[in-house]
């Protein structure tokens, strides 16, 4: 049986949830006065406790360890899922981006490094996330406002990217490769662009669809809204 | 005395919500266990740990 990671979170997960609600259940039931007056024991197979120790015992596990647990494990979803273009594209003000990328007709940069295979898998997150612990932190937190704005629909079409977007995502990649170097104005403009004073996009066109593409109503928006198969 | 009634209850909650998250991972399940599902359980514990504390009190082991 070959499990991925993402079934086991599930499968895991589960099961966490599922003895966490039947304890608390028994935790919310218990009369802790009554078990102490009674004074029984409680046979666990390998040794006997006292039926008080047993119902903190429970409700330690229902209150602290399992909670604990479900959160770690759904976590990996926010953590790590979102890495995914899937994630990203299960937001529908996501899809012109996500469909404009895996278009083969496209021309926009987010399309070419996705059809050319430049970024192999999760292509949004390797753009959008600056690496480093720091640049991921920020990531995340940006991330759970785009949560909240979308969940509680407070936000407009098209959607417009509040922070500057930083160079090095690109230069990760590519400063130092024979390709870049051999062009004279990486050389000339080496400074700005480390400084993020002179944008990549200013010469290598649009990264994603225009806002006038992603408005509603334009010619475009109901080709990029398509849902993804 | 249920003395741990309140706090199972809003524990179940959000262990059901947390359930809905990981078998269906999108942003509205995500919505409820990041700001609902996540908050409840800190209550949760802190509810827990401040009856721990009163009844450690209570027998003079602390």
């Amino acid at each position: 049986m070959n499990l991925e990671l993402r079934q086991i979170v599930m499968l895991l997960g589960t099961l966490t949830c599922l003895l966490g609600v039947i304890l608390s259940i028994r935790t919310a039931r218990t009369r802790f006065d009554r078990i102490e007056t009674s004074g029984q024991d409680v046979n666990m197979g390998i040794t006997r406790l006292p039926a008080l120790a047993f119902a903190k015992l429970v409700a330690f596990a229902a209150l602290i360890a399992l909670p604990a647990g479900a959160v770690f494990i759904a976590n990996y979803h926010t953590f790590e899922g979102v890495h995914e273009v899937r994630g990203c594209a299960s937001c529908h003000v996501m899809l012109p981006m996500v469909n404009d990328m895996r278009d083969p007709n496209s021309g926009t940069l987010a399309a070419r490094h996705y059809k050319n295979r430049w970024i192999a898998e999760d292509q949004c997150y390797h753009c959008h996330s600056d690496y480093g612990l720091a640049g991921n932190l920020e990531a995340k937190m940006t991330g759970f406002r785009h949560l909240a704005r979308y969940t509680s629909r407070t936000y407009h079409e098209p959607i417009e990217a509040r922070v500057r977007f930083d160079n090095k995502n690109c230069l990760n990649c590519h400063a130092g490769t024979p390709r870049f170097e051999a062009v004279q104005s990486h050389k000339t403009a080496h400074e700005r662009l480390v400084s993020n004073q002179m944008i990549c996009l200013n010469c290598h066109g649009q990264a994603h669809p225009t806002s006038a593409q992603r408005t509603p109503g334009s010619n475009d928006y109901a080709r990029l809204m398509e849902k993804m198969k | 005395m249920r003395l741990l009634h309140w706090e199972a209850l809003c524990a179940i909650v959000a262990f059901a919500l947390t359930l809905l998250f990981v078998l269906v991972p999108g942003p509205y399940p995500m919505a409820l266990f990041t700001f609902i599902a996540q908050p409840l359980f800190a209550i949760v514990a802190i509810g827990y740990l401040s009856k721990v504390l009163a009844d450690l009190r209570r027998q003079g082991s602390l």
